[in-house]
């Protein structure tokens, strides 16, 4: 197997986009899924899902990731997360149909495995995962750790 | 978003230097279900922030990183950057969201080239029908599509860097219903469904529209008033005053001083449309929605949402664009497309709905191999008065 080339050389942008803040976040976190060129779903932190039943979606989660911390990535760091969002009534800027119902919960089933399980079907909780940042233990505990707006605001509303 | 530079995610890049962040303020919709949005009041940008390569990144081989740093410069204004991404070696490598009144300049340049790309955005006339003109009448919004000639508006507006869709979901996404076809400029057409409508007489149309948005309006305006007969006036909404009018909008509490508003908007994925742009057009919870709740939008959105099979999804998505443009819910414009100019020496391949960094590469004749490069300073600008995305307010979102 060829090794990957190494990163090479500095470019300097210029982002008028009123979603910066959002293209920095893309661009250094990641979620359960991604969305590639073409505007199309492909997984990224997890490898596969499943709906087990019409309320129960199971993510496999991909091995060997590591955050830019050196702490290895598991299913834990996704529950940790999902709680976090879950502790706010509009936490995404976009707005509460981003939300998932607050009746929801994550349980971890081993360390690369992980079940939602939603009050009702939802169509749409793949696409959701997209706001779905997953950040480090760093960044949510501590007392000087930043979480989605924890320090600054002192709350994460509207911060995700 | 992030406020501080730290180890953060486990994506490509790690925010070393800087962050860019938003103040935001809660738009409430609904006390009781509770639906809300977010109103961007303010952004924070450091005037350097600095993005250094993960080299440990999990998808290295496949994507990225192939650059090293990233520095996104906030020092300058898009004018400046332009002029410096064309002319100049060292300052800028990339600037995103070029007016199509700038594409001429950047593939006339010295240093740069323009790349263009099909985005996952629309340009549409949003429809007040809770205003006193009639527009919760279909004829009347039937007229109004029939009453525009779209190419032309996108030659002479956006300089032909948009496609005429037949509502608001692209070609090349999921959700298209298959043999939809735009709305066409028919005068006659047009005349004789208005002409059933009691559209009150001296009542002109008001068309508001953000400065970005002023030349696509006046345009509207022009081919409205020829066709239909009809005194047209066009609001161009002052900077300091958007907030407000944004704000009226989304709350849905207060009457709206306008019929038509020119609109841009974006959506996050080619996978559902309806999701993030129908949805927020008409639907119960939408940000954008001006005028009643529309019972049989909601229902279909309401069977889309539940669909655990993405087949299934896709038939009620195309199910939802066709509902829309049946019933005219909007004056349906245009899908701008996202401009970029990029050094000479720089790979870039854009994403319809966002903007990545993992795949950039330069090659050996790059200012950054090479040597040199500008020294970076601390000043901070913004503006913008030209067509293009940039001139989007970004709200609800």
């Amino acid at each position: 197997m060829t090794a990957p080339p190494q990163a090479a050389g500095t470019v300097h942008v210029v982002d008028p986009s009123p979603l910066n803040w959002l293209f920095i976040t893309w661009n250094t976190m990641e979620e359960p899924i991604r969305i590639d060129e073409a505007g199309r779903v492909v997984y990224s932190l997890a490898e596969s899902s499943e709906w087990l039943d019409d309320r129960t979606l199971e993510l496999r989660l991909r091995r060997g990731v590591r955050f830019q911390d050196g702490e290895h990535f598991t299913a834990h760091n996704i529950k940790q997360n999902f709680d976090e969002m879950q502790r706010w009534a509009a936490p995404h800027p976009p707005g509460t149909w981003l939300n998932f119902p607050p009746q929801s919960t994550a349980e971890v089933v081993d360390d690369h495995v992980l079940r939602f399980h939603f009050p009702g079907p939802d169509g749409l909780a793949i696409g959701k995962f997209r706001g779905f940042h997953v950040a480090s233990s760093a960044f949510w505990n501590g007392k000087d750790a930043p979480g989605f707006g924890y320090k600054k605001f002192g709350s994460g509303e509207g911060h995700w | 978003m992030i406020d501080e530079p730290g180890p953060w995610g486990t994506g490509p890049f790690t925010l070393v230097q800087g962050a860019s962040s938003i103040t935001t303020r809660n738009v409430v919709m609904s006390a009781d279900p509770y639906r809300a949005s977010w109103f961007i009041e303010s952004e924070q940008r450091d005037p350097q922030v600095v993005l250094e390569a993960n080299p440990d990144h999990w998808n290295r081989a496949a994507r990225g990183p192939r650059i090293e740093r990233a520095v996104f410069r906030n020092d300058v204004t898009p004018d400046e950057a332009l002029r410096l991404v064309c002319d100049t070696e060292g300052e800028v490598d990339i600037v995103t969201e070029v007016s199509p009144a700038d594409a001429q300049r950047v593939q006339d340049s010295a240093h740069a080239r323009l790349v263009v790309c099909d985005a996952n955005r629309v340009l549409v006339g949003i429809l007040n029908r809770n205003s006193d003109a009639p527009l919760d009448d279909l004829g009347v919004r039937r007229a109004l599509n029939m009453a525009i000639d779209r190419q032309a508006i996108i030659e002479q507006g956006l300089a032909g860097y948009a496609s005429v869709i037949p509502a608001l979901t692209p070609n090349w996404c999921s959700g298209f219903p298959a043999g939809a076809v735009p709305y066409e400029l028919d005068a006659a057409r047009a005349r004789e469904a208005f002409s059933r409508g009691s559209w009150p007489a001296r009542r002109p149309l008001r068309i508001a529209t953000p400065e970005p948005f002023a030349g696509i309006a006046h345009m509207v305006a022009a081919s409205i008033r020829s066709t239909l007969d009809l005194m047209v006036e066009v609001i161009v909404v002052p900077p300091d005053q958007a907030p407000g009018g944004a704000r009226a909008l989304v709350e849905k509490k207060l009457d709206l001083p306008w019929d038509v508003l020119i609109h841009a908007w974006f959506d996050l994925s080619s996978e559902a449309p309806p999701a993030a742009v129908h949805r927020e057009f008409f639907g119960l919870d939408g940000a954008f929605r001006a005028g009643p709740p529309d019972d049989a939008f909601d229902a279909l959105f309401d069977e889309m949402k539940v669909q655990l099979d993405g087949g299934a999804l896709v038939a009620v998505a195309e199910r939802i664009d066709a509902y829309v443009h049946d019933q005219a819910l909007a004056l349906f414009i245009c899908a701008p497309q996202a401009l970029y100019a990029v050094n000479e020496h720089v790979t870039f391949s854009p994403y319809k709905t966002t903007f990545e960094l993992a795949e950039v590469t330069v090659d050996d004749r790059h200012w950054s191999v090479t040597g040199g490069g500008a020294e970076l300073g601390a000043r901070t600008a913004r503006s913008q008065s030209k067509p293009g995305f940039a001139g989007a307010a970004g709200n609800a979102c």
